[in-house]
């Protein structure tokens, strides 16, 4: 199943799509379990920027991670996938680092940088060693307050971009299923339905007014959250944000649009040929509830028993029971996490499997595991495991790739919800929960008339590539 | 570059006029330390790396099992990954189901796999269950039960697997690479024919196992934070362990001669390519850390040569990358990228241009130090994860490399020079030696390319 990326470039993209979320202490009773919690600073400049810092000295590293609050959700209606492009954009030079030196600057001084654009916000990162922090922070600082747009930069972005589409896409079975195609069959309304990647066509016929009008709207300190991971002295990185940040001027934001999406009250199924797929694929989809609310975290909870490990109940029943794939995929928001997003969202599992198994055969197969969670609490102890798992994902998250995964949910919960400590209190919430609010949950949210069903035939079907062995 | 800054001041007079700002100086690097490691050996032959690292309660174990794609015959091509499947499905004394329960009870998920030179069982844990991991481990690679029963459905995902991994043009280009460089030799059977998986029996399965599991075979790493006592956890759950047979690997001869392999793709709106050849030496070769300095400047990085070239000056392509691949006593080299159709030969020929542009004259030495800062700076976040820290000395314990290796490998980076470079090219990437395999739309590609 593809990978979902929505990025810079392919060669650090691994990163922050597999974090699921967290859990900062806990499991079974028995011994008295390590704890970690994160250490948060956190505070605003008087322009509006976002501040959160955490230290952690295990390596000579510092993730230098900015966020801004505009993903492709709420990109212009005429230029779908502007929000990447223009996330390209941010890399060919600003006022005191023309094309390329940005780069040279970082990959020079021994990091890895890399952006991405999601639904509700885009990122930048840089992980560095701890040294050239104050370097970062001036590079960062210099394209938010003055990047340089130029056509010739453009027109190269539209080609790279249009090559980004056809590998992750066009030229590649499974391009885009299911991450980019069911939101666009789940969802009505078209910010959060419309493809994101976007149409070549719109992305050809950007132009330099269109990104000049979206960088003063949407590219501004009080639209942004700048998060510090890793290996650095508290007191001195405060100075340099304040040195390099707190000139650049705030812009007059405008109002959020309605992204809400009206309750789904019968059952959606679509069909999509692949043409370069041997296999067919299923995906099932189900729109969430409101990130944070109990029921949130009661879906949080359903999804590690349900889907995430093989001692999941869909895992069992799928795939070692029926043999029908060698896994069933998904989560919630598969661009990111349960957190790092703003608005509705759905909850996926999709597979790949025989010409010879029927996608009914599936959904009757899924049916009786859901109806099971609708129909009847799960018990205490199902509770537990998907919480031990929770908390071994957060810590793997926090630490992975120097600390990435730790600024993404600091700057995610800087942005949506003001408050990056919120890392902290996620075990506190999961634990609230209780198997009646997860059937509760489950009866309301995992409804067969919630549902989405989107079959993906195998247009390649019976043109093997592999009858042939070994060249 | 003076077209680029030009560029910039026409499409943004308001800076014009204004001097760039130099960056702010560098602050001393501050020291980085590989972490301590305790190594020792069971009386059977298994041998042991234990490495304290990190801040949260976390700690992975993986135990390296010295067999592969390597030890199968042309009629055995992905037996071992059959194996590694099946080593999921249960102990003498556990069923699959309870093996996955008793992985999640303590937040993990064990992971059992077939690599080209060694296979791995592997699993991340909360701390608190470090031993209850080193004996699922234990378990799961000294008494796997292999049932017949479910072989025909792992048998099914790997047929399912096999189909979807080719109708892609990556793995179409790969294998069609690794059949030319290696012709005789398991590297060039990266996928087996389909009646060939329907024929392997859980006897096969069994005897391979039997052949080439065991002990001696085995290196088990424990990185993260743990209770030292750990240690006496290991020593009674693989003491008994048979010690099996020792670990057989036969180097290949690789072929190195200019070779086309284009393959039809009709309607594909981009060509896949892979550019390059073997390279015959080995990481405790003199030459080899300058070779990777040379990969990373040709396609290595992002301010790599080809990358700039291809992708940021000319627009042709999104993600392409070089890569050097580290075999048992030697190594290849290549360039992969997924180019627009129509810039197919414009882009072969930017490759191979940059190449003979490395082989023509030395990098400047500010370009050189830089990526030397990339690769060491790369060396520091490998080194800084449980997973990365077992990646870099299960590299050291494969190619039986001293322990010297990652304690002096910053320094051996830092002291290639700019003619080593320019050596290093010269010898090694020579272009009437390559390999070009091309997965594209024939028809429009036609006889445009030059090779």
């Amino acid at each position: 199943m593809e990978k979902a990326t929505v990025t810079r470039h392919a060669r650090t993209a691994v990163c922050i799509a597999t974090l699921a979320f967290g859990l900062v202490s806990g499991a079974p009773a028995t011994d008295a379990p390590a704890q970690f919690t994160v250490p948060i600073t956190y505070y605003k400049l008087p322009n509006g920027l976002k501040v959160s810092l955490s230290r952690d000295t295990s390596a000579p590293l510092v993730v230098v991670a900015v966020y801004y609050n505009i993903g492709f959700r709420i990109e212009p209606k005429n230029r779908t996938g502007f929000a990447h492009l223009f996330e390209h954009l941010m890399f060919e030079g600003s006022k005191n680092l023309p094309k390329g030196e940005f780069d040279k600057l970082i990959e020079g001084n021994g990091g890895v940088s890399n952006g991405s654009t999601r639904f509700d916000f885009t990122n930048y990162f840089e992980v560095v060693p701890s040294h050239v922090l104050e370097t970062m922070l001036w590079g960062e600082a210099d394209r938010m307050k003055s990047l340089a747009l130029s056509e010739e930069n453009l027109k190269n972005q539209q080609g790279v971009v249009g090559n980004e589409v056809k590998v992750n896409v066009l030229n590649r079975p499974y391009g885009g299923f299911p991450w980019l195609d069911v939101p666009q069959y789940a969802n009505k309304n078209w910010y959060n339905a419309h493809n994101f990647y976007g149409d070549l066509g719109d992305i050809e016929a950007a132009t330099l007014k269109d990104a000049r009008e979206f960088e003063q709207t949407y590219y501004a300190p009080n639209n942004a959250a700048l998060a510090l991971v890793g290996d650095f002295d508290e007191d001195q990185a405060k100075r340099w944000i304040e040195k390099y940040f707190s000139s650049i001027p705030s812009s007059k934001l405008p109002p959020k649009p309605d992204l809400r999406e009206p309750r789904q009250e019968a059952e959606q199924r679509f069909t999509k040929t692949d043409k370069l797929a041997e296999k067919p694929a299923l995906a099932i989809a189900y729109h969430v509830p409101e990130r944070l609310s109990p029921e949130h975290y009661a879906m949080v909870l359903l999804d590690q028993i349900l889907l995430q490990g093989d001692d999941s109940l869909l895992t069992q029943e799928l795939v070692k029971k029926r043999g029908f794939s060698d896994s069933v995929d998904g989560g919630i928001n598969l661009l990111g996490n349960a957190f790092n997003y703003n608005g509705p969202m759905l909850w996926m599992a999709t597979l790949i499997h025989d010409a010879g198994v029927k996608p009914d055969q599936i959904l009757a197969a899924a049916e009786p595991v859901i109806d099971s969670i609708r129909e009847r609490p799960v018990t205490q102890e199902q509770i537990d495991r998907a919480l031990v798992k929770l908390r071994a994902q957060l810590y793997k998250d926090l630490t992975q790739f120097g600390g990435l995964g730790r600024a993404d949910l600091m700057a995610s919960f800087s942005l949506f919800n003001d408050n990056p400590a919120l890392i902290n209190n996620l075990e506190k919430d999961l634990r609230k929960v209780t198997p009646e609010l997860i059937q509760k949950t489950a009866k309301e949210y995992l409804r067969p008339t919630n549902r989405t069903v989107l079959v993906l035939e195998a247009g390649a079907a019976g043109k093997t590539h592999s009858s042939g062995g070994a060249q | 570059m003076r077209i680029w800054a030009l560029a910039v001041l026409l499409a943004a007079p308001c800076l014009a006029g204004e001097e760039r700002e130099a960056p702010p100086p560098l602050a001393a690097p501050k020291p980085f330390a590989l972490p301590a490691v305790t190594a020792f050996a069971l009386k059977n032959g298994m041998k042991v790396t234990l490495a304290e690292y990190g801040s949260v309660p976390m700690v992975a174990i993986s135990a390296r099992m010295a067999f592969g794609n390597i030890n199968e015959t042309a009629d055995q091509v992905w037996l071992s990954d059959l194996v590694a499947e099946l080593m999921k499905e249960g102990t003498a004394t556990m069923a699959a189901e309870q093996v996955a329960r008793e992985a999640a009870r303590m937040g993990g998920q064990l992971q059992v796999s077939a690599g080209t030179d060694e296979s791995s069982a592997r699993i991340e844990v909360l701390s608190e269950f470090a031993a209850d991991a080193v004996k699922l481990v234990a378990d799961v690679i000294e008494h796997p039960k292999f049932p017949e029963s479910e072989l025909e459905r792992v048998r099914g995902n790997l047929l399912r697997q096999l189909t979807v991994q080719l109708s892609t043009p990556q793995a179409q280009a790969r294998r069609a690479f690794a059949a030319a460089l290696y012709p005789d030799h398991p590297y060039g059977r990266l996928f087996p024919s389909e009646s060939q998986l329907k024929g392997y029996t859980i006897g096969d399965v069994r005897k391979f196992y039997a052949d080439n599991a065991g002990a001696q075979r085995t290196h088990l790493y424990v990185v993260g934070r743990f209770d030292p006592a750990v240690r006496k956890t290991i020593e009674v759950a693989f003491a008994t362990w048979d010690p099996g047979t020792a670990v057989k690997r036969a180097p290949p001869n690789p072929v190195a001669a200019k070779n086309l392999v284009l393959l039809d793709r009709p309607g594909a709106v981009q060509s896949t390519l892979r550019l390059g050849l073997p390279i015959t030496i080995s990481p405790s070769h003199p030459d080899y850390a300058a070779f990777e300095v040379v990969d990373s400047l040709l396609g290595g990085a992002f301010t790599s040569r080809i990358t700039n070239n291809i992708r940021e000056q000319k627009g042709y392509t999104y993600s392409p990358f070089s890569q050097v691949v580290t075999r048992y006593r030697t190594a290849e080299w290549y360039e992969a990228a997924d180019v627009t159709t129509k810039f197919t030969a414009d882009s072969i020929r930017e490759i191979q241009f940059e190449i003979n542009r490395l082989r023509k004259e030395p990098p400047d030495a500010k370009e050189l130090k830089g990526i030397q800062n990339l690769m060491v700076g790369l060396f520091v976040l490998q080194n800084s994860s449980n997973q990365g820290i077992i990646g870099q000395l299960s590299f050291v314990d494969l190619h039986g490399l001293t322990d010297d290796y990652l304690k002096t490998y910053v320094q051996r980076v830092n002291a290639v020079s700019r003619e080593d470079v320019q050596r290093i090219a010269e010898t090694y990437f020579d272009p009437g030696k390559m390999t070009l395999v091309v997965v594209g739309d024939k028809e429009k590609i036609g006889e445009s390319i030059k090779f």
